[in-house]
């Protein structure tokens, strides 16, 4: 499989529940999160959290989309970092 | 200016409710609910006790797909809570609007194991749009507001209030807002004037196209826009199960279902189209079969609400993400009034010479598909048909004449055996109007058949006809056919013995009337006599435990490979 570690810069409102929302749709499809940064922004009503997944480049392209759909999201961006060894 | 009134959360709760145009409220007490139960004395909607919270959200959810509102439901904390998992999750993968109130235990004593606690907010995320956990009385009304706007906006979906009972009798002043502000949720989307002009440009020059219209056509109310669409262009009609009704079965432009136990023609249409016009479908593996076999000569236009669909499963020409409903209605008036006499008179063809059929295996033993089509001669295309899971829910899609959108409600995402009797019980309230009938399997039916009473005591008119072949036919199909018949633990009847239960007896100890149907010749009139009935009926049919759902394209194959028995 074609997997690659991939980031996401998911911008989501500061709220309770939100993180586990958010990681939880990943780690439902059993992708392994590589690294997880979660912090305020300048708003202090909306956070920002970084995620390294490895994963495939496709599905991952979908979790964005699913992402979005989620209520408390308001943005995520992604981008491929570096191809799995 | 007027005195705000204080009370507590738990009537806030049920003004909240009746705000939000609740009409009808399934549910089942306990201690963690209490307070709002309480409340209730003064509701202006109409309470309906189940007796397992399964049942409850099946009843909310058929509710909901008969009649295109939000289902609405409310159970204790704890075992009240998780029991209505199967029923958010069969709401979830349907896009079902439903509101689910749990009780939660009070604010200061989650987290500490306390009596009949659960996380609700964390068991119900995987299988909800999204879950509120209360934290204080002022923010009931709302969240409710925000549910039910959350639950129909997007694609519709469950979502869940946990309610924790400090809250419930804490007072508050808060208000039912005028307007939902949902700060990241907007999930409106138009269709861009060059998508439509490319959509109708596509349709213009196809010579070969299909519509294949699935749930999410019947959920955005776009069934008259896609018949208008299909006579005005003459392209035939291809549903998948969830969008059985959302064209007329009767018009000769319909190929019927598609997908794995689909009608040939509608699968040898979408193999040779050269344009296939998805709306509100997700191509499911029991629909495409092999997918890098499916529809290889077409260009696919898919249109759907959600984003996230579109070029998930197949790759497409052209994708549209907007209300279904709207992209049609836009492009109608821009497609060409056209005919496909040499593609229409190839349908055709395969239409008479591939039907949907069934031959009789043993003489004077009644076929389950014969069951099915006397239910359809009484019932002419215009009751609610409400299924189980398994091969009798096949049988009902395939020998069903399906007329109108929402009259035809099944677990289709989920294949949730027990949906039946509580989800036509959900109908009926909400159809007054129409006959609702059930059709169970003997497996299915046994899962949730404690709901007859409701059924019974709410004095609906519901007829259960229960398949009965003796076994868990849809599995006993598959290791007939893929594992050499070794039929582990799938045959309910044991040799030599009555089947237990007696389904007669059984209905009857529910307050229901009911009738066994063994002889063939007592089929249609026995039909005739239940779902005219003016009360709840069972009717168990005796059937041939050996008949099979055909045609069939086994799982991961192509349409070449359909099997005819
Ligand atoms: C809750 C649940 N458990 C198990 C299954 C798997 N399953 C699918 S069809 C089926 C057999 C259903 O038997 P029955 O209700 O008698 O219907 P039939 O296929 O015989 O018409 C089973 C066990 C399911 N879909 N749902
Ligand atoms: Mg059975």
């Amino acid at each position: 499989m074609n997997e690659t570690i991939q980031r996401f810069d998911c911008f989501v409102e500061n709220k309770p529940g939100v993180l586990a929302r958010v990681i939880g749709l990943i780690s439902g499809r059993g992708y392994n999160i590589q690294a997880l940064n979660v912090g305020p922004t300048e708003d202090g009503t909306v956070s920002r959290m970084r995620i390294d997944v490895l994963g495939n480049e496709k599905v991952l392209n979908q979790v964005i989309l699913q992402l979005r759909n989620q209520v408390n999201v308001i943005e995520v961006t992604g981008r491929k970092r570096r191809s799995a060894r | 200016m007027k005195t705000i009134r204080e009370r507590t959360g738990a009537v806030a709760l049920v003004e909240a409710l009746e705000k939000a145009g609740t009409e009808v409220l399934f549910g089942y007490p306990g201690g963690a609910v209490i307070d709002i139960f309480d409340s209730l004395k003064d509701a202006k909607f109409r309470f309906v006790l189940g007796r397992h919270e399964q049942g409850c959200a099946h009843m909310a959810d058929g509710y909901a797909r008969s009649s295109g509102k939000v289902g609405v439901c409310l159970v204790t904390s704890g075992p009240g809570a998780t029991n209505v998992v199967t029923g958010l999750g069969t709401a979830y993968l349907d896009g079902v609007p439903m509101v689910m109130i749990t009780g939660q235990v009070p604010l200061a004593q989650i987290g500490t194991d306390a009596f009949q606690e659960a996380d609700m907010s964390g068991i119900s995320r995987a299988v909800t749009k999204h879950s509120f956990l209360v934290q204080s009385a002022d923010e009931i009304p709302e969240t409710v507001a925000q549910a039910f706007y959350i639950a129909t906006h997007g694609k519709p979906g469950p979502v869940v209030i946990d309610i924790p009972k400090n809250c419930q009798q804490a007072l508050t002043k808060a208000q039912y807002p005028e307007r939902v502000n949902l700060r990241a949720y907007h999930p409106e989307y138009t269709a861009r004037p060059q998508q439509i002009a490319r959509f109708a440009k596509l349709l213009n020059e196809a010579k070969r196209p299909v519509i294949y219209a699935g749930g999410g056509a019947i959920a955005a109310f776009a069934s008259g826009d896609l018949t208008a669409l299909a006579r005005k262009a003459q392209i035939p009609v291809a549903t998948t199960l969830m969008g059985l009704g959302a064209f007329d079965q009767r018009d000769p432009l319909s190929l019927g279902m598609a997908g794995m136990h689909g009608a040939p023609c509608a699968n040898y249409a979408i193999d040779e189209a050269d344009l296939i016009v998805a709306m509100g479908v997700r191509f499911s593996d029991r629909v495409t079969g092999k997918i890098s076999k499916y529809a290889k000569k077409a260009k696919i236009v898919h249109i759907d609400c959600n984003p996230a669909e579109v070029d998930k499963n197949v790759t497409v020409h052209l994708g549209i993400v907007a209300d279904v409903r709207d992209v049609i209605a836009n492009v109608n008036s821009r497609v060409k009034a056209n005919e496909h006499p040499e593609w229409l008179a190839r349908i055709a063809q395969w239409k008479q010479d591939y039907p949907i059929s069934y031959q009789p295996l043993h003489p004077g033993v009644i076929m389950p598909q014969q069951a099915i089509e006397a239910i359809n001669k009484v019932s002419d295309g215009e009751a609610i048909v409400v299924t189980d899971v398994g091969q009798q829910q096949m049988w009902a899609a395939q020998y069903v004449t399906h007329r109108h959108p929402r009259r035809f409600l099944t677990s289709g995402g989920m294949g949730t055996m027990g949906f039946g009797i509580p989800a036509a019980i959900g109908a009926a309230l909400a159809r007054p109007d129409l006959k609702t009938i059930a059709i169970c399997g003997d497996g299915g039916a046994q899962m949730t058949f404690e709901e007859v009473v409701v059924a019974v005591l709410e004095k609906l008119p519901i007829t259960i006809v229960v398949i009965n072949n003796g076994c868990l036919g849809m599995v006993r199909q598959w290791q007939e056919l893929f594992y050499k018949k070794n039929y582990s633990h799938t045959i309910l009847k044991e040799k030599g013995l009555p089947y237990l239960p007696d389904f007669v007896k059984l209905a009857k100890a529910h307050g229901a009337a009911a009738y066994r149907v063994i002889d063939p010749a007592k089929l249609e009139s026995t039909m005739k006599k239940a779902i005219n009935a003016k009360r709840t009926t069972l009717v168990e049919v005796i059937v041939d435990p050996d008949a099979n759902v055909y045609p069939m394209i086994p799982g991961g194959k192509s349409v070449k490979e359909m099997i005819f028995k």
